[in-house]
């Protein structure tokens, strides 16, 4: 019997997992979409894991981050549960020690990580606002009818990109909208889109910030590569796109339940697990808050969102 | 007769001058009615009042005036312009007493401070002692009393937020308007949020000394008087602390140029949060936490 460790990834757009063995090494990925509703995702997810996961292998630590983290931390019985961030900069120090610049851009933030030595120096995250992360571009591509997975491709195809307002959304919007009505191609506008959230970034999550090689460009948006393509470009630098650059969250966090195993033998078979969740607006005092309460088999097992601390 | 009761809103300038308005009125034989902190139903009921481009913060206040409407015989609210040349609050100061007199029926009581047309402080509580029928000489004891009473408060507080600085957790300078940071609504999910990940933060606002205002290292040219303020502190204190938070809401029109100005200059991990009226907090939370998280392992080198 050989031990291993999952590491689940759990974002607004899409949901990852990966199992290493005992040396870190990948013997295992998978790579779905949330659409919205993570227990379902996770469910297929682990499924699939399962049927296609040699049966010589024992799951020894489960990890989970992303923007469902603690939710499904819950439902998994997860040893170790972290924010994203933290796991992507381990996930890539493991692959690129000697790395200097972290570019991420996942489906609703956009962050920066410098290092040096290995360790985590200065850092930088955009504000609450989604404006140029994957989920701007998702919701562009839709506007104009592209598959967001041939977004990069069509951009390499434009000589002329476009200038197009990546500030905010809204006016993103009205900007292609305008372009496309006056004729520019699609290739052009598209070029121009992926140009506009390289130019946000850097305005936004990198000012001030000294970018120095190696850069590992990471992130559900690492995939696209007309924004690869802008990133070189403006930067004049080389840019590390790994093949798993979007598993990189994963990757860490399967690390750290490696790091932090308790010797406990987990399971994936929750496919069959009841797992629910019940949302209501609390009545007891006038801050309204929303409590969510957590059902595992019908058992209620976890509340959230409770300013007080008083319901649950 | 009963006392006339004057209604203070716990929001905006009250973090300021709160402890100076009601010892001034109270000195004077007033009852004080301070609204309560603020709760969800105080913040959608000022949003409801508010036009679409009022900051967070005034939303807030205009939720406040709202509650205190009915329950006091008038409330104060006053229209600070300036401190002197290069020393301007916000606009939002400027123009409360109009937006509030235009909102509400409700009547009003107010003191103008424009020091470059030589309306200072003392003069101010002074003519708004004389506008409530009491003597100019009671208004001006009652002022002079108010301000040594509330320099001894400030002076316990900035001693309270020095001592935090020994302690051996990861330390989060805030730097924030003292009516976002310790609202109850707003600044306290935040500061909790920094506690239960282990970390604590510094209130920068309760470090501020009038008379040592360091900030020309960062610019010379600033003019509003309450970011002055917070900038001034940061020489002093920013080898002290692990991080800055740089919090405000949203759209904050100094905040947006000075903060960006000190992103650029301070030289040490910051995070930078803008909060609105949403009322999901993952965001929130993945940022501090990963922000601890980073300072955690910067402290191992």
């Amino acid at each position: 019997m050989k031990k291993g460790y999952l590491g689940i990834d759990i974002g607004s757009i899409s949901t990852k997992g990966v199992i290493l063995d005992e040396q870190n090494k990948i013997i295992n990925s998978l790579y779905i979409w949330t659409e919205g509703n993570p227990i379902k995702a996770v469910k297929t997810l682990l499924h699939q894991m399962k049927n296609s996961m040699s049966s010589d292998i024992e799951i020894y630590g489960i990890g989970t981050t992303g923007s469902a983290r603690k939710l499904i931390g819950l439902m998994v019985d997860a040893n170790v549960v972290k924010n994203e961030i933290t796991a992507h900069a381990i996930g890539t120090t493991h692959f690129y020690p000697d790395v200097r610049t972290i570019l991420e851009i996942g489906g609703q933030d956009s962050k920066m990580i410098v290092l040096k030595d290995g360790l985590i120096e200065d850092y930088a995250m955009n504000t609450l606002c989604a404006a140029g992360t994957g989920s701007f571009l998702s919701s562009q591509a839709k506007r104009l009818g592209v598959e967001i997975e041939d977004f990069g491709t069509l951009a390499l195809k434009s000589k002329n990109p476009v200038k197009i307002a990546a500030r905010c959304t809204v006016f993103a919007e009205s900007d292609l909208i305008h372009k496309a009505q006056v004729g520019y191609k699609k290739e052009d506008i598209i070029a121009g889109l992926c140009k506009s959230v390289v130019l946000n970034y850097l305005n936004n999550v990198g000012k001030g910030k000294k970018i120095m090689s190696p850069i590992v460009f990471q992130g559900g948006v690492s995939k696209n590569k007309g924004v690869e393509k802008y990133f070189k470009e403006v930067l004049n630098e080389d840019i590390i796109v790994d093949t798993n650059s979007h598993l990189m969250g994963a990757i860490g966090i399967a690390i750290l339940s490696h790091k932090y195993e308790d010797g406990k033998k987990r399971t994936l078979d929750v496919a069959d697990i009841a797992f629910e969740t019940q949302g209501r607006e609390c009545e007891k005092c006038s801050n309204h808050c929303e409590i969510l309460r957590i059902y595992k088999d019908s058992k209620f097992i976890e509340s959230w969102g409770s300013k007080c601390g008083k319901v649950s | 007769m009963d006392k006339i009761k004057i209604g203070i809103p716990r929001a905006l300038h009250y973090y300021y001058y709160g402890d100076m308005w009601r010892s001034f009125l109270e000195e004077l034989g007033y009852e004080v009615v301070i609204s309560p902190k603020t709760t969800r139903e105080i913040l959608e009921n000022g949003c409801k009042c508010a036009n679409d481009e009022m900051c967070l913060s005034l939303k807030l206040y205009l939720g406040h005036i709202h509650y205190l409407v009915g329950k006091c015989d008038a409330i104060l609210v006053p229209r600070i312009d300036n401190y002197g040349t290069y020393n301007q609050t916000c606009t939002n100061f400027l123009g409360l007493y109009d937006i509030v007199a235009n909102l509400f029926k409700i009547p009003l009581l107010t003191y103008n401070v424009d020091e470059t047309h030589k309306e200072t402080e003392m003069k101010a509580f002074i003519k708004l002692g004389m506008l409530l029928g009491k003597g100019k000489e009671q208004s001006k004891i009652a002022y002079f009393n108010s301000v040594q009473k509330v320099e001894k408060e400030k002076k316990k507080k900035r001693k309270l937020e020095l001592e935090k600085l020994s302690s051996s957790k990861k330390k989060l300078l805030v730097m924030s308007h003292p009516y976002n940071f310790e609202d109850a609504f707003i600044g306290k999910e935040i500061k909790n949020t920094i506690e239960n990940l282990g970390a604590i933060s510094i209130n920068a606002n309760a470090l501020i000394e009038s008379n040592k205002n360091d900030y020309f290292e960062f610019s010379s040219s600033l003019y509003w008087k309450y970011n002055k303020d917070l900038v001034g502190i940061l020489p002093f204190i920013k080898d002290r602390v692990d991080g800055v938070l740089f919090l405000s809401t949203f759209p904050c029109g100094p905040d947006s140029l000075v903060n960006e100005l000190l992103m650029r200059k301070i030289k040490m991990p910051y995070l930078n949060l803008i909060i609105d009226e949403e009322s999901g907090s993952a965001g929130m939370e993945t940022r501090l936490e990963s922000f601890i998280d980073i300072l955690e392992q910067k402290k191992v080198r």
